[in-house]
């Protein structure tokens, strides 16, 4: 059976760049017919499945939350107006989200933070924030995701499963693919996985070390002890039966090429960055017999973007705050949790994301009680608390713009179709906040 | 002596940022300039007299005989402190984050509890905490390799994780309880906790002495045993009973040593 006879198309367009994880995927084709996407070629299922639906749930025109209760339909001035009244008026702004726009919105969000004041965050607070504070703290020994897929021999997962949150990664670039080093594809690597839990990608690695949850310190201390010519003193370390370590290391120090991507499993356990802190160490000490370098598995596919982007524009990855008319960063103080916990937020804005989903239940409670504002592209557990929607596009298909890889490769994101008629993308959106907040601050 | 007193009048949910009161801005100014002095809260400025009740007894020739008396509730007030060197301030209730950063000189007293951050990047004076301190007490800023380097906190109660983070030098002193990671990155400085450490501590220290007189959850195996003292003289002090000196975190070539009491 022919492609075809299975969906009925009549344009084809190859290379885009897929919007949904921190991979990237820049091989995607979309199959269209009258202007409308009906099929997509090489991407995941996520990928895949987050275009196909698109029109379900879709945000088609502006909204704003009436006296009843209930979300009314309004022209973009009024809600625009509406924001802008409500953002001069706070007095400690928080603008969220980012992972899922462009680094051309990501600018004008920075502009409009600074204009008034905000604290701009993303979702790295409540992912791998943990491993940027690591980063700026002992460095950051970075590969590319071709490097692996051409020269690296062992592959190591530690605290993520990307089998499931990034389909593509073990086939497009570490563990399957043909590299240039690695002719055979999977026969020349070896996947090791360190999880406390049996993955999807500990199912289909050569080996899984299992080790007790919140003790990665513990395990990667000592591993780093073997290294430095230490013995270990304890039978079990983390749960791991010490001759499982010392085998471990061995595979470590003769690898030729060796690669390590570690996820929310080091990042969101007891001793948080500390846990990335000492397994950059453990990877500079490879260093001393062999080549190792690793990367974290970053979740949105330009949740890397906005650190990039922020880093440059501020100085500071995430959680800057400019409330005193310069940026200022302080983990604890200036990042979205902490913020909402301490209930000082009187103004909230998501920007491509829902932090409904993401958040604990004690800090959506104080959204609930706050002007929150959505710019998003679907309905979602964010919209049924939202005071203002403002319908968004999507980058990567209804608008153009530029995201980040994990391994912080910046890509173009081309246009594939047009925008739903009343939608606007987010650069737009902000732009048109900009000019309404210069307007107030030129009249004050 | 000059005594500032300052009430707040009402409970704040934003938080005010308090790095302009310090004894060293205020001990030579009258009613009208102190009642002027700006605070921020959040993005916008306030008049210290928008928020607060102030009174003032005696002069001062210097900021060193500057008083400051904190009163009311005290919770949503941070840096309290921040870079100060002379003189005194008393608080008198729970405070928030940063009290005392990067202090280099008088002494702070809190009668309560304090947030994360008490005496970051301290450089010198007292930091005296009755009740219990968050995370990073006497730590670096986020990203440093320079901590604590010099001056004394000590704290009444308990404290949070990573106590002492990447300090130099200086003396910290926990009469409760440590949570994991005491000391992490130390490399030099004196702590002495009287509770129990949860885990960990000492991780990836280089130089510096650590004593822990209550249990310890787990050490590190970059910790190697040393010897067992009894009464051991330890920073010009005896300390009364067992105690086992671990040397680490070898990860590090580290040095630090570990006192732990048996």
């Amino acid at each position: 059976m022919t492609e075809s006879e299975m969906i009925e198309y009549d344009e084809i367009v190859r290379n885009c760049c897929c919007s949904y994880c921190g991979n990237n995927c820049d091989d995607i084709t979309y199959l269209l017919k009258d202007k409308k996407i009906v099929g997509v070629r090489h991407a995941c299922r996520l990928g895949a499945s987050k275009i196909i639906n698109d029109t379900d749930q879709r945000l088609l025109n502006p909204m704003i939350r009436n006296e009843e209760g209930i979300l009314e339909e309004t022209t973009w001035d009024i809600a625009l107006d509406k924001v802008t009244q409500l953002l001069s008026a706070s007095m400690r702004p928080l603008f969220y989200g980012w992972g899922e726009t462009s680094v051309e919105a990501i600018k004008k969000g920075i502009v409009l933070a600074q204009q008034t004041g905000a604290v701009m965050d993303n979702q790295s607070t409540i992912c791998h924030g943990a491993s940027i504070q690591a980063f700026q703290n002992v460095g950051h020994p970075v590969m590319t995701l071709g490097e692996v897929k051409n020269r690296s021999d062992v592959i190591i997962y530690i605290g993520t499963n990307p089998m499931d949150d990034h389909p593509r990664h073990l086939t497009r670039y570490t563990t399957f693919p043909e590299g240039f080093f690695r002719q055979n594809g999977r026969e020349d690597r070896l996947l090791i996985t360190l999880d406390p839990k049996y993955t999807n990608t500990a199912k289909i690695s050569d080996k899984w070390i299992q080790f007790n949850m919140n003790e990665d310190y513990s395990l990667f201390n000592a591993i780093r002890t073997i290294l430095n010519g230490g013995k270990l003193k304890s039978d079990k370390i983390a749960g791991v039966d010490k001759e499982e370590l010392y085998d471990l290391v061995d595979i470590m120090k003769n690898a030729e090429c060796g690669s390590l991507f570690f996820g929310l499993g080091l990042t969101q356990t007891l001793a948080k960055q500390r846990n990335v802190d000492v397994l950059i160490q453990l990877i500079e000490d490879l260093n001393k017999y062999t080549k190792w370098s690793m990367l974290p598995m970053r979740g949105f596919f330009n949740v890397n973007g906005f650190n990039i982007a922020m880093t440059t524009e501020t100085g500071y990855p995430y959680g800057v705050d400019f409330a005193r008319g310069y940026p200022r960063y302080m983990v604890g103080e200036t990042t979205t949790i902490d913020l909402l916990n301490r209930r000082e937020p009187d103004f909230f804005m998501a920007v491509a994301a829902d932090p409904v989903i993401q958040f604990p239940g004690y800090s959506i409670k104080h959204l609930t009680q706050i002007p929150v504002i959505q710019v998003d592209t679907h309905w979602g557990p964010y919209t049924e608390i939202a005071d203002i929607v403002l319908p968004s596009t999507r980058v990567g298909v209804e608008t153009e713009g530029t995201g980040y890889r994990m391994d912080g490769i910046p890509l173009f994101m081309k246009k594939v179709i047009d925008k739903p008629e009343n939608c606007h993308s987010d650069e737009w959106i902000l732009h048109q906040l900009n000019e309404r907040i210069k307007k107030i601050n030129g009249d004050t | 002596m000059k005594i500032i007193n300052l009430k707040l009048k009402e409970s704040v949910k934003v938080a005010l940022e308090f790095d302009n009161v310090l004894p060293e801005l205020l001990y030579d100014k009258n009613i009208q300039q102190i009642n002027d002095i700006i605070i921020y809260q959040g993005n916008k400025e306030r008049f210290l007299s928008e928020l607060f009740e102030i009174k003032i007894s005696g002069d001062a020739e210097n900021p060193d005989d500057c008083k400051i008396v904190l009163d009311g509730d005290l919770h949503r007030i941070k840096y309290i402190g921040n870079n100060m060197a002379h003189g005194t301030i008393i608080a008198n209730g729970d405070v928030d984050l940063h009290v005392a950063a990067m202090m280099s000189g008088g002494h702070i007293i809190v009668n309560g509890d304090a947030e994360s951050y008490a005496g970051r990047e301290m450089t010198g004076g007292l930091l005296e905490i009755k009740g219990n301190v968050k995370e990073y007490c006497g730590s670096s800023y986020i990203g440093e390799w320079r901590g604590m380097n010099g001056g004394t906190i000590i704290i009444g109660g308990s404290c949070g994780k990573q106590l002492a983070d990447c300090m130099l030098s200086g003396n910290i002193y926990i009469k409760g309880d440590c949570d994991i990671l005491a000391g992490i990155h130390m490399s030099g400085g004196y702590i002495e906790i009287e509770g129990n450490v949860t885990s960990w501590p000492g991780g990836q220290m280089k130089k510096g002495v650590i004593v822990i007189k209550g249990n310890v959850g787990e050490v590190l195996q970059g910790f190697d045993y040393q010897e067992s003292i009894c009464h051991p003289l330890i920073n010009g002090k005896y300390h009364i009973g067992q105690y086992d000196l671990y040397i680490g975190d070898s990860t590090t070539r580290g040095k630090g040593q570990l006192w732990i009491k048996r």
